[in-house]
């Protein structure tokens, strides 16, 4: 593996620095492209429960962006149906490939705990983010008490 | 004439060229000059030339006066009674004054004298007594002057060749060279007392004559004489008041310059001396050649572009017209005539490019009377020069600003345009009779040059790469077509010999200066009859001009029809020799290329078919291709043949069959280094690529455009990574522009690089041993990208590579295929036109969030897109897909989908380039969709953050 250096520095980092919100990192030793974790947000309606991603790092990376996966699902308006996720740092057209996984995952976070209405993926949910917030946060609230995972105990 | 010494009277040529009488009588004595003992009444020609002296006189009384304050002849200057002519009416009053036999004033010309006495000090001092020597001897034909200038160049180096004085002909002085104080002076004096007559005299008096043109705006060598001398002159002419603050700036100024460039003088001499001694004619090292050759030139450009400002400031009806005058008759007539009769000892004479440079370098370039005037002899002359001055004159375009470029660019088409236009054309006259038109295409082939030589190049140059080692051939067990007779191995490149001179190759070219796509002529291209010129493009003699030497201003679709001729006599002259065969031999060859194949295995039937006919005898792929398909009784006039390439294509880029990785960014494909296929495979691609052009038929094949480069021999390089791989090109770039000294930190890159093969595995290579060691830092990133790239791109593909080449140099191995296309325009052949079909891409377009095809503004978008230009269409495919090419199979396969983004707002539409997602708020008019939309599409570059 070209990248094996640079992953597995981050990963140990990442380990080391111990994020709340991202726990539970689980990478398969045979191939480090592919990172599992759980992301645990604080910001109602998802602080009631956990969120695991899968992180796939490309043979070229840090010359081309990894790739986010929601396998968790979960109701938001900037994550599809299948748990695709768009994030501008990871874009092709915005990655730089002095960014580190912590930031990515930082952003994500971020995009989590406040989605963007912006640029929605989900038309639909953005619309009644930005109109009927309490539907909204009703909708997610319930959606998230029924497909999210537990969250660590502390 | 052919003496510039020679010419008796400069000005009565000049207003006489507006004055029927006067121009014949110059014409008559200047072919008695020629001509020799051809004229068969010598009297009758002194008679007129001693007329001509009068009408002179007379125009010089008139216009100037005789300088005497006293003066009472009423047709004279002098004595205030003639009022302002214009130089028309003073040449016809002149005439008439002659006529009458009217009083002449004596003193007559004293004025100009004194006048001309002057500028010959300001303009060289120190240059008198070579100077005068060199007057004195001066003969009256063209071979002496060039032996003379010769001699004197032989004897100095090019800095201290001072301009010479040519004897006073009728108070004027016609070889100095002029410099820009001579020139500002002159104006001022024209224009304080409003008459500009002895600046014509002036112009007419360089612009006329070469050798003053030669020695004009030299850098001059002796600055501190010079400053002195100047100072002095100034200070006299601040107690007089005739001068103006801004001159004197401007001589100042020129004076840092002269002292500024004595360093640089000093150092030319010594660069031409090192020149010297290395033995003439080696252009072995093209970049020595490159780095010494501009500066013998001496000319102080910056001293060039002032003084043409300082003249243009003159009211333009004032000079225009001597200026058009002295430089047609200066090309057509001294320079002109040399050119054709003494060729090599021209270009012998130091600064001759001099002359070109200033002239090209007029405000007035591209007026209409410069183009229709001065253009048509000037690209002619500069057509005949040897080719070493053109390539000198090519770098010195090539220091020129894009615009500029640019211009002279328009005012050669234009000159086309006009001469096509106004010219009728007929059986034994054609365009490439024209000469005004193909001189116009020879100098526009220096810009060309120039335009590739001033942009950027891509590095290693073309010339500078290690020929290909044949003993890397791959074995003959592997792919049976490599033991085909001959080496299909790489071919060099076709050299230009201006290229070579330059160093340079049209392939190097990575951002010209001008884009090469502005120097085809549509017009030309249309009215070019392609037969004609391709038959003298054939015959190859050097006396006849075919376009197709100079493909760069033919349109590929016209090219395209010349490769089409060549085609198909190609196929016609192998069919004609299987019949001879067939005669001789009593074999029944085959006059056609006939390849049977089963539909559902037409990969493995092609490949035999083909395999056998290039085993056999390659040329019989160069018939006419026939295509049978198994059980089927269709009869094949192109239709079959062209199913049958669809069908091919189809076959060989299934990912299945995994002989190229898709691109998803590009929408293109790579070879598979990791393909299970044997070479063979590769062959038969490029067999059919070839087979495709030979035979006329568009494929849908999606390469990216480094490809079509190498099929012209030039390797790929980083920036080719650009049209492919464009992150990943991105990537790199930010890593070259990282300045930190934490890059081995930051990057953690190694020189072992990850790529992925077409299932999916990742795999790793070493670009130098041991690569996983050696981490990338600020000293080797530039060696990392250019190894990173050359593996991508040349060795990870080169097995695959060469024997697709080796495929498709089989069908085109002697066609001018390569001499004629760029590889852009290679791909344009293969590919056609990139399709825009949005008809087909709003039929398979979906809606989402509350939009149907049915809701008012998607309709008024669809109306929109359809009026758009096919540039706008890029633009919006770039924006809401992330790339403008159009993927294999049509627009259809795109999958767009426009999702409703709230109602009536300011916000711009964004798109989601992954999913191929356009989120257009509901505006409340097409009006505001169409602002917002194109602001968006043109404006918008990056991630949605608007």
């Amino acid at each position: 593996m070209a990248a094996t250096r640079r992953l597995q520095k981050e990963l140990a980092d990442i380990r080391r620095s111990g994020i709340k919100s991202f726990r539970d990192i689980q990478v398969d030793e045979s191939n480090i492209l592919t990172w599992q974790g759980l992301i645990v947000p604080e910001n109602p309606p998802y602080n009631k429960g956990a969120f695991r991603i899968e992180v796939n790092f490309p043979a070229e990376y840090p010359f081309k962006p990894p790739k986010i996966n929601f396998k968790t699902k979960i109701y938001h308006p900037n994550v599809d149906e299948k748990g695709q996720v768009c994030l501008p740092i990871i874009s092709a057209e915005n990655w730089k490939p002095a960014t580190k996984t912590d930031q990515v995952i930082e952003a994500l976070i971020n995009l989590v705990n406040e989605p963007e209405p912006e640029h929605p993926l989900r038309a639909d949910l953005a619309e009644d983010y930005t109109k009927d917030r309490k539907k909204f946060m009703k909708n997610a609230e319930e959606f998230t008490k029924k497909n999210s995972e537990k969250r660590p105990a502390d | 004439m052919s003496s510039p010494q020679g010419s008796p009277d400069p000005a009565g040529a000049e207003e006489g060229a507006s004055n029927e009488t006067i121009g014949n009588e110059e014409e008559a004595g200047a072919q008695s000059e020629q001509g020799g003992s051809s004229w068969p009444q010598p009297q009758d020609t002194d008679m007129k030339r001693a007329a001509a002296q009068l009408i002179e006189k007379y125009y010089f009384q008139l216009t100037v006066g005789c300088g005497n304050a006293h003066c009472d002849n009423p047709n004279c200057a002098s004595s205030g009674k003639v009022g302002t002519l214009t130089s028309n009416e003073a040449a016809g009053k002149a005439l008439q004054l002659c006529a009458a036999r009217a009083r002449l004033c004596e003193v007559v010309g004293a004025k100009v004298r004194r006048a001309s006495q002057s500028l010959t000090l300001e303009a060289g001092v120190a240059s008198s007594v070579s100077g005068k020597g060199h007057s004195s001897a001066s003969g009256n034909t063209a071979t002496c002057s060039l032996v003379q200038d010769v001699n004197m160049a032989s004897v100095s180096t090019p800095s201290s060749a001072l301009p010479p004085l040519s004897p006073m002909v009728d108070g004027l002085n016609t070889a100095t060279g002029l410099t820009e104080e001579t020139l500002v002076h002159t104006i001022a004096e024209c224009r304080s007392s409003n008459n500009y007559a002895k600046l014509r005299r002036l112009l007419w008096a360089v612009f006329s004559n070469e050798i003053a043109l030669r020695h004009s705006f030299i850098q001059r060598s002796e600055p501190v004489e010079k400053k002195s001398e100047l100072l002095v002159r100034n200070k006299s002419k601040d107690n007089e008041g005739a001068q103006s603050k801004e001159e004197i700036r401007a001589q100042e100024e020129d004076l840092d310059k002269d002292l500024d460039s004595a360093e640089d003088t000093a150092c030319e001499g010594e660069a031409a001396a090192c020149a010297e001694a290395t033995p003439e004619g080696d252009t072995k090292d093209p970049c020595k050649d490159f780095a010494t050759t501009p500066n013998s030139t001496a000319l102080d450009i910056s001293e060039v572009r002032r003084a043409y400002a300082a003249l243009f400031e003159c009211p333009e009806a004032e000079f225009s017209s001597t200026l058009t005058n002295a430089v047609v008759q200066l090309l057509s007539d001294s320079l002109g005539i040399q050119l054709r009769v003494y060729k090599d000892a021209f270009s012998a004479i130091p600064n001759n490019i001099n002359i070109f440079i200033i002239l090209l370098e007029s405000p007035a370039l591209n007026t209409t009377d410069f183009i229709e005037g001065v253009m048509p002899s000037l690209c002619r002359t500069i057509g005949q020069l040897p080719e070493r001055d053109q390539a000198h004159l090519t770098r010195h375009l090539a220091s020129w600003e894009a615009p500029r470029l640019h211009r002279l660019l328009e005012s050669l088409h234009q000159l086309i345009t006009i001469r096509l236009l106004t010219t009728e054309f007929i059986q034994d006259f054609t365009i490439n009779d024209e000469e005004a038109i193909t001189s116009a295409t020879q100098v526009m082939k220096l810009l060309f040059y120039a335009s590739i030589l001033g942009g950027k190049l891509d590095t290693p140059l073309l010339r500078d790469l290690p020929a290909e080692d044949p003993s890397l051939e791959p074995s003959t067990h592997e792919d049976p077509f490599s033991s085909v007779g001959k080496d299909w191995a790489a071919r060099p490149p076709p050299k230009d010999s201006l290229g070579s001179l330059l160093g340079i190759h049209v392939l190097d070219a990575r951002t010209p200066l001008v884009p090469l796509s502005e120097f085809y002529d549509d017009f030309l291209s249309d009215q070019l009859e392609m037969d004609r010129d391709f038959a003298l493009y054939k015959a190859g003699s050097s006396d006849k001009f075919s376009f197709l030497y100079y493909p760069f201003i033919l349109t590929p679709a016209t090219k395209a029809l010349g490769l089409y001729y060549d085609n198909r006599i190609r196929m016609y002259s192998e069919r004609r020799m299987s019949i001879y065969q067939q005669l001789i031999e009593g074999m029944a060859a085959n006059p056609y290329l006939k390849l049977r194949v089963r539909r559902d295995h037409i990969i493995d039937d092609a490949l035999v078919e083909l395999e056998m006919v290039a085993l056999d005898n390659p040329g019989d792929l160069k018939k006419q291709m026939v295509v049978e398909f198994e059980g089927e009784q269709g009869i094949d006039e192109g239709g079959l043949s062209k199913e049958f390439f669809q069908l091919i294509v189809e076959q060989i880029f299934n990912p299945d069959y995994a002989m190229f990785c898709f691109n998803n960014e590009s929408r293109t494909f790579w070879f598979n280094p990791n393909c299970f296929e044997n070479d063979a495979q590769f062959t038969l691609v490029g067999i059919v690529l070839g087979l495709a052009i030979y035979n006329n038929v568009i494929l849908d094949v999606h390469f990216p455009p480094v490809m079509y480069k190498k099929l012209c021999s030039k390797p790929g390089s980083f920036h080719d990574l650009r049209d492919w791989n464009t992150t990943l090109y991105r990537s790199l770039v930010e890593l070259l522009e990282y300045e930190g000294d934490d890059l081995e930190e930051v990057f953690m890159q190694t020189f072992r690089v990850g790529y992925q093969d077409v299932f999916g595995t990742s795999l790793t290579h070493d670009l130098k041993t041991d690569g996983d060691n050696i981490l990338v830092s600020q000293a080797s990133k530039h060696e990392f990208v250019e190894l990173y790239a050359d593996f991508l791109l040349n060795k990870m593909v080169e097995r695959q590579f060469r024997a697709f080449r080796r495929g498709f140099n089989m069908v085109t191995d002697d066609s001018p295929l390569v001499n004629l296309f760029r590889p852009e325009e290679l791909e344009l052949l293969i590919c056609g036109s990139q399709h825009y079909d949005f008809m087909e891409l709003m039929k398979s377009t979906e809606y989402d969030g509350g939009y149907t095809s049915e809701t008012p503004i998607v309709q008024a978008f669809w109306e929109l897109v359809h009026d758009m230009t096919t540039e706008d269409k890029k633009r919006l495919l770039q924006f809401t897909t992330g790339s403008a090419r159009v993927p294999v199979g049509g627009l259809a396969r795109l999958k767009l989908i426009i999702a409703r983004h709230g109602p009536d707002c300011d916000r711009l539409p964004t798109a989601h380039t992954c999913f191929n997602v356009l989120l257009l708020p509901e505006y409340s008019s097409k009006e505001k969709l169409r602002d917002r939309l194109y602001k968006a599409i043109k404006y918008a570059q990056g991630f949605g953050m608007l």
